[in-house]
């Protein structure tokens, strides 16, 4: 096996003390963050993006992959011992974990989370080992119409999955275009949307935004509604648990981790439906569905390994098309353009040092977690009792050295304030954030695809559609388009008579084709 | 007249009760427990749960003491919300149970004690948790 | 997670949410049009390569803009309401807190208006204890000495450490 072999020397990158050093580093920050309610492991990137401004590439990486990891891991042990989890996707561990903790189970569920999380995040690692170079082998003859196709279903899947309104998706995705655009056009050299100012020349650095969106917008956004109550946290000993508990546990983590990868896989709006999922599927399975409700470790084993199988799965269209699916895969992007690499099919070939390096990273990074975290529970609820103002206080001050580091100039300081005050609208009148940064983000490069695309085909618009593949992309756009239409239209055609509509057939067949060719 | 106790559920926290309950039944006066939080972060040790707090009520009744219990997060420092809950009701006498806390982290995180100590209306008795034993709250 | 839904739109703080929410299609509208604007002023001929110049993007997406203000607009007028975002730290039973907001945004203005001028050991001091104070830590004490040991021990670990140049003011020759 090619890709095995590839690991192998992934290994030997990752294993050196000092990127050892760095994966510890990384599974301790992403811990403590995702124990902290406050703050997710997307904004957690953002702020370290900053930091690692002078660190290799690889570093830096293998850094991030503990933090991605970790970030999960610190939010299901709030979420069991406080009942408010620490991040979206731990909701559902939350019910069943926090029953078995107020029940003296506390050290049993976060047995099993821990424990499932580190199977499912190295059996979704190591299905991203397996399935990348092949990912990667099909899109590797991509052109230009099949880039600017890929990126058109971005931009269309953040918009219309994610969130609850969707012309707010699109109205944020329109924004990020425009900070996109700002800066000298590539083509003719010429400055757009810059009004004179100098430093905006060079565009706007992405992580400007990404602080200023992610870190400075959440961070006042929380802070203008801030809570003001305190919980006790259930007291808990070492992570364990015993024979029975193993009995009644591995079933949900292997099933988990089979509904979160291809969950993952696919923009479909993050871990919140598989974890869902997984609830009731593991509900309906259990010889003690009275329990549910009431603490059952089936309840936590099954959402924690779906939630951190997806994560797994995320990285897949991340690396393989550069397509971020989430929040924290679109933080990664960032991070990657910072160091001047294009994710994406050539990614594997031009630098697989830092590919299989960050992919046994993960599997290393999963494996500290597992080893930490199993006796550092009791430490890490300790973390709940910092002051919320000192929390969010940090959180503006490393934003603000962020800012200021990402160019060493403080227009950039000007232009996070504004990202900040951007970032607190967006969320005070429900456009979704992610949409916005993924425009910034894949907006730059799909103007300069087009333009490609249209060059060769001199003009003429059906260059952007001319191989199977651009086709087949756009056939999935229009499916995502036109499916929520479609289903309005056939409920209204069911209280009365409405029009026909050929392609209604086909639509339906192919969501089931691909959803049962991702389960395998 | 009426006694006031700031109770948190550690060890400091039982003796001073312990206490509180001793001088209420000499003296024959009432019994105000007061526990507190500023709400300032997510998860506060000295915030009782409910069931905490059922426990002490059992305990004063069963020791046939008056009592009331003050339970809510007041959003500024626990010791000064004690301070004014001694006013409001005349204490007779403040109990506070006191813990061990080294110079520097004294200096850190200031002294809840002294804080009531300066302020207090009246009598305050400052009572340690029982020395060296590791004690686990119920 | 509980979240709380926008109030109830005929209730009195809904309308007037309602009429605030019209500020997103105007800022949008705004930006639309400044980037029709600047698009009109660019050169199409200029070292040209290919089909698409350097403006069919932007009034593309300028154009897009205007069109999503509008669209917008009517899904507020007919009682479309964003969702604001609920958080495990949120509390939305209670409007935007505009004192606290503000004195954030103050240390944040000062601290871009002084790095460059005192240095970061003190804007960030600044910043950091400004930020705490306006979210409702009152030991000034402790806030001072946390502030200084974050912004020096910050400045070290970014010159030093991180090899990232910030800039040190007035404790020029102390640090």
């Amino acid at each position: 096996m090619d890709a095995l072999a590839n690991l192998a020397d992934g290994f030997a990158t990752a294993l050196t003390p000092v990127n050892l050093l760095f994966a510890v580093v990384g599974v301790l920050l992403g811990t403590m963050i995702g124990v902290l309610p406050g703050i997710g492991p997307a904004m957690a990137i953002a702020l370290l993006l900053p930091v690692t401004y002078s660190l290799e590439a690889t570093q830096a990486f293998i850094m991030f992959a503990g933090i991605y990891y970790g970030g999960m891991y610190g939010g299901s042990t709030t979420s069991i011992l406080l009942n408010t989890p620490g991040e979206s996707a731990s909701v559902v561990t939350a019910i069943e974990g926090n029953q078995m903790a107020k029940r003296g189970r506390a050290a049993q569920a976060l047995a099993t989370a821990a424990i499932g999380s580190f199977i499912a995040g190295t059996i979704g690692t190591m299905l991203v080992v397996l399935l990348a170079p092949s990912i990667v082998g099909l899109a590797v003859q991509m052109g230009a119409p099949d880039y600017f196709a890929v990126m058109v279903l971005a931009f269309v899947a953040v918009t219309s999955v994610l969130g609850a309104s969707r012309v707010r998706g699109f109205c944020s995705l329109l924004l990020g275009l425009v900070i996109g655009l700002v800066g000298i056009d590539q083509t003719t050299g010429q400055q757009r949307l810059t009004f004179g100012v100098p430093q905006l020349a060079d565009g706007i650095d992405v992580v400007v935004v990404a602080v200023g969106l992610f870190a400075l917008g959440e961070a006042l956004w929380v802070a203008a509604h801030l809570r003001h109550t305190s919980a006790q946290v259930i007291p808990t000993g070492a992570a364990r648990m015993g024979r029975a508990d193993w009995r009644r546990s591995w079933g949900p983590w292997l099933r988990g981790t089979a509904i979160g990868f291809p969950f993952g896989a696919v923009p479909a709006g993050g871990a919140e439906i598989p974890t869902f999922l997984s609830y009731v599927l593991e509900k309906r399975l259990s010889k003690h569905p009275e329990e549910f409700g009431h603490g059952a470790i089936e309840g936590v084993a099954g959402p924690e390994a779906t939630n951190n199988a997806s994560a797994a799965g995320g990285l897949v269209p991340l690396l393989t098309l550069g397509l971020p699916v989430t929040a924290t895969a679109a933080v990664l992007l960032a991070a990657f353009q910072q160091y001047g690499i294009q994710p994406g099919p050539l990614l594997l070939e031009n630098e697989p040092e830092l590919v299989w390096g960050l992919l046994a990273s993960l599997l290393i990074g999963n494996a500290i977690l597992l080893v930490l975290n199993l006796p550092l529970a009791p430490v890490w609820a300790k973390l709940l009792r910092i002051p919320r103002p000192y929390l969010y206080a940090g959180i503006l001050f490393f934003a603000s050295i962020g800012g200021y580091a990402a160019n060493g100039s403080t227009v950039d300081l000007v232009l996070l304030l504004v990202f900040g005050v951007l970032g607190f609208v967006m969320r005070r009148y429900g456009l979704p954030v992610l949409p916005a940064i993924i425009g910034v983000i894949l907006g730059p490069r799909a103007e300069l695809q087009l333009r490609r695309a249209l060059q060769i085909s001199d003009g003429e618009l059906s260059g952007l559609a001319n191989t199977w593949f651009s086709i087949s992309v756009y056939a999935v756009v229009a499916l995502v388009v036109l499916l929520p239409v479609l289903l309005r239209v056939l409920q209204r055609r069911q209280r009365g008579a409405g029009p026909g509509d050929g392609t209604t057939s086909e639509a339906p067949e192919r969501v089931l084709h691909s959803s049962s060719e991702g389960r395998l | 007249m009426t006694i006031v106790v700031g109770y948190v559920p550690k060890p400091e926290g039982e003796a001073a009760l312990e206490r509180a309950v001793d001088e209420a039944r000499l003296r024959g006066e009432d019994l105000v427990v007061v526990n507190t939080s500023s709400g300032g972060s997510y998860a506060d040790a000295s915030w009782a749960t409910d069931e905490q707090l059922a426990a002490v009520r059992e305990r004063l009744t069963a020791a046939a003491v008056r009592h009331e219990v003050v339970h809510s997060i007041v959003g500024r420092e626990p010791a000064d919300h004690l301070v004014e809950v001694a006013d409001t009701v005349r204490a007779s006498l403040l109990v506070i149970g006191l813990r061990r806390r080294t110079s520097v982290g004294k200096f850190l995180l200031g002294s809840s004690a002294s804080i009531i100590l300066m302020n207090a209306p009246c009598p305050v008795l400052a009572v340690k948790a029982p020395g060296g034993e590791h004690w686990r709250s119920r | 997670m509980t979240s709380s839904r926008t109030a109830d739109p005929a209730s009195a703080p809904g309308r007037r949410q309602g009429l605030s929410e019209l500020l997103v299609p105007v800022l949008l509208l705004g930006i639309g049009l400044a980037v029709l604007v600047d698009a009109s002023g660019l050169e199409e001929g200029l070292g040209r390569s290919g089909p698409v110049g350097p403006k069919a993007i932007p009034y593309a997406i300028g154009a897009a803009l205007v069109a999503a203000a509008l669209w917008l607009a009517v899904d507020v007028l007919r009682g479309g309401r964003g969702e604001q975002e609920s958080g495990e730290d949120v509390d939305l039973s209670h409007g935007s807190d505009w004192r606290t907001l503000g004195v954030l945004f103050g240390a944040l203005l000062v601290n871009t208006l002084l790095i460059e001028r005192v240095g970061w050991p003190v804007s960030g001091a600044v910043l950091f204890f400004g930020s705490a104070y306006a979210l409702g830590s009152r030991r000034v004490v402790r806030d001072v000495v946390l502030s200084f040991a974050l912004s020096i021990g910050s400045w070290y670990l970014f010159v030093l450490g991180l090899d990232i140049e910030l800039p040190v003011g007035l404790l020029n020759g102390i640090l």
